[in-house]
């Protein structure tokens, strides 16, 4: 998990800020190699630690930069794949939210070892969710908030979403249908 | 199981029958069609009309021979193959049973391994598929793998990539930018190996003790670095010139074994090496002395031995006075 977060974090800091930014932060945090590789397996918490240094380097607090990976996951056109992925979570945006239970088995399908955090999801109410991600890294819950925000906004959903105590995001959906939702076909055209 | 009777018998209308099967087709006894499945309907485009028969609409794969639907419910059991002779040009795999007591014929359809170039064709959507159909997650699991596949392929890249440059490095003297004393005897063993003819020049510099001594390591380093770039300048790519060791170094001169040719190599790059070097204001001289050998004096060419010989051609150079390049040509065989 580790990896996809740094890997994530990396290219968020150099789409945005540029290369120079993203080896400041390895410099500062004494990386020898300024790449993560999403397939290998680094030290746990290590993408809390990087985070950190990221936060002095850009001046920005760790939970925003972690916010803005989430989105970045989504929107960033070099990342499509995500974006897809999870789209064929359900025709809805409240569809998407129940799917979000079976994301770590839907990765775990591609990824056999990866170490997925569990993600339970609770309607308490006509159009209010709660979301539990337990993971060992901090960062999660904000990667979470972030990815939600970019989906609801894939689906044309009005979503306020919060990022409470215990590692729970409290998501409510105004208006399902508040805008038009970005076109997804679920086969790519051929190459 | 239950039992016999009417208590097992459920009635079920088109609209349900849509919904659990969308790719279904209903045929009368004699094969004709009665109604078929909304995503079948857009498979066959407009073949997909009623009374059509069986025959017409499919051609049938699998079990070999058969043509009508009787024949495939004879010699097939109840599964098969077939691909429509109209409409999207797809593989289908299906399930067929008769019902009402043989008065109808249903059949259930579904695209198999071709799902995910159907989709793409026909534009479909989750609501064209059962809700309990797997497609979503074939769908969804084809392009994972197609992700994962390609962050392999990155990652396998940038290891490459990795990997000659540290075998690059590996190799290299980090000071001059020539090969290593370990590069020189790789290529020094291929070529013997491979019985080529080469010239192998050994060189080690004069009064380079002398600089270091009195202008210190750095004017040293600056010495070296600048006979690197004359090596370099002076010698062709498929050549080789390496520092093996403080201030010697070797040079391996492919496909020339003229005495004459190797010599001139070796006095040009004397001469440059004796003109005058520049360090912080002052002007550094040193010179060379070079000993000469040549592959073809040896009958049964072995690096060791032929850098030993090198080394005795460097003796006898070195003794003739310094700045000069001596070829022996009794390799000691």
């Amino acid at each position: 998990m580790d990896a996809l977060m740094l890997r994530s974090l990396q290219c968020y800091v150099i789409g945005t800020f540029g290369a120079a930014r993203w080896q400041a932060v390895c410099a500062k945090a004494g990386l020898v190699v300024g790449t993560f590789e999403p397939m290998l397996h680094y030290e746990p918490g290590t993408a809390d630690q990087i985070a950190q240094v990221a936060a002095e380097v850009l001046g920005r607090p760790a939970e925003t930069i972690w916010e803005d990976v989430g989105t970045h996951l989504v929107t960033n056109p070099d990342r499509e794949g995500v974006r897809r992925l999870l789209r064929f979570g359900g025709v809805t945006f409240a569809d998407f939210l129940h799917s979000l239970e079976e994301l770590p088995g839907r990765a775990r399908l591609a990824l056999p070892d990866l170490d997925m955090p569990d993600v339970t999801l609770v309607e308490v109410g006509g159009d209010r969710f709660e979301v539990t991600c337990r993971s060992h890294l901090r960062a999660t819950q904000r990667v979470l908030v972030g990815l939600l925000t970019a989906m609801a906004d894939d689906y044309g959903a009005l979503c306020v979403i919060d990022a409470g105590e215990d590692d729970r995001t409290t998501v409510a959906i105004l208006d399902p249908r508040h805008a038009k939702a970005r076109r997804f076909d679920l086969a790519l055209p051929a190459r | 199981m239950l039992a016999q009777g009417p208590a097992d018998r459920i009635e079920i209308d088109a609209g349900m029958l849509a919904r659990f099967m969308p790719m279904h087709l209903l045929l009368d006894a004699g094969g004709r069609a009665l109604a078929y499945g909304p995503t079948l309907e857009r498979v066959l485009a407009s073949a997909a009309v009623p009374g059509a028969r069986f025959e017409d609409l499919f051609d049938v794969r699998a079990p070999g021979g058969a043509v009508t639907i009787h024949e495939v419910l004879e010699r097939g059991g109840s599964r098969f193959r077939m691909v429509p002779r109209h409409g999207l040009r797809v593989g289908l795999r299906g399930l067929g049973l008769p019902l009402c007591g043989g008065k109808r014929i249903l059949l259930n359809l579904t695209f198999g391994i071709d799902l995910i170039s159907a989709v793409r064709d026909l534009s479909l959507t989750d609501a064209d598929f059962a809700a309990t159909d797997l497609a979503m997650e074939l769908l969804y699991l084809a392009e994972a793998n197609a992700a994962v596949t390609r962050e392999l392929r990155g990652l396998n890249l940038r290891l490459e990539g990795a990997r000659v440059a540290a075998e690059e490095e590996a190799m290299t003297d980090a000071l001059t930018g020539l090969r290593n004393r370990r590069a020189a005897d790789l290529v020094l063993e291929r070529m013997c190996a491979a019985r080529a003819s080469f010239g192998l020049l050994h060189m080690d510099l004069d009064y380079f003790k002398a600089v270091n001594d009195t202008l210190g390591h750095a004017a040293g380093d600056l010495v070296l670095a600048n006979v690197g770039s004359i090596l370099r300048d002076q010698l062709r790519a498929e050549d080789c010139a390496a520092r093996i060791g403080g201030d010697e170094f070797v040079m391996i001169i492919a496909g020339r074994s003229e005495p004459g040719t190797l010599q001139a190599i070796a006095d040009r790059i004397i001469a440059r090496i004796c003109q005058p070097m520049e360090f912080e204001g002052k002007s550094i001289r040193v010179s060379a002395s070079i000993g000469i050998i040549r592959s073809v004096d040896f009958a049964t060419p072995d690096a060791a031995h032929l850098l030993a010989s090198a080394d005795r051609a460097l003796y006898a150079a070195k003794h003739a006075g310094r700045g000069q390049a001596v070829l022996l040509h009794s390799g000691g065989d």
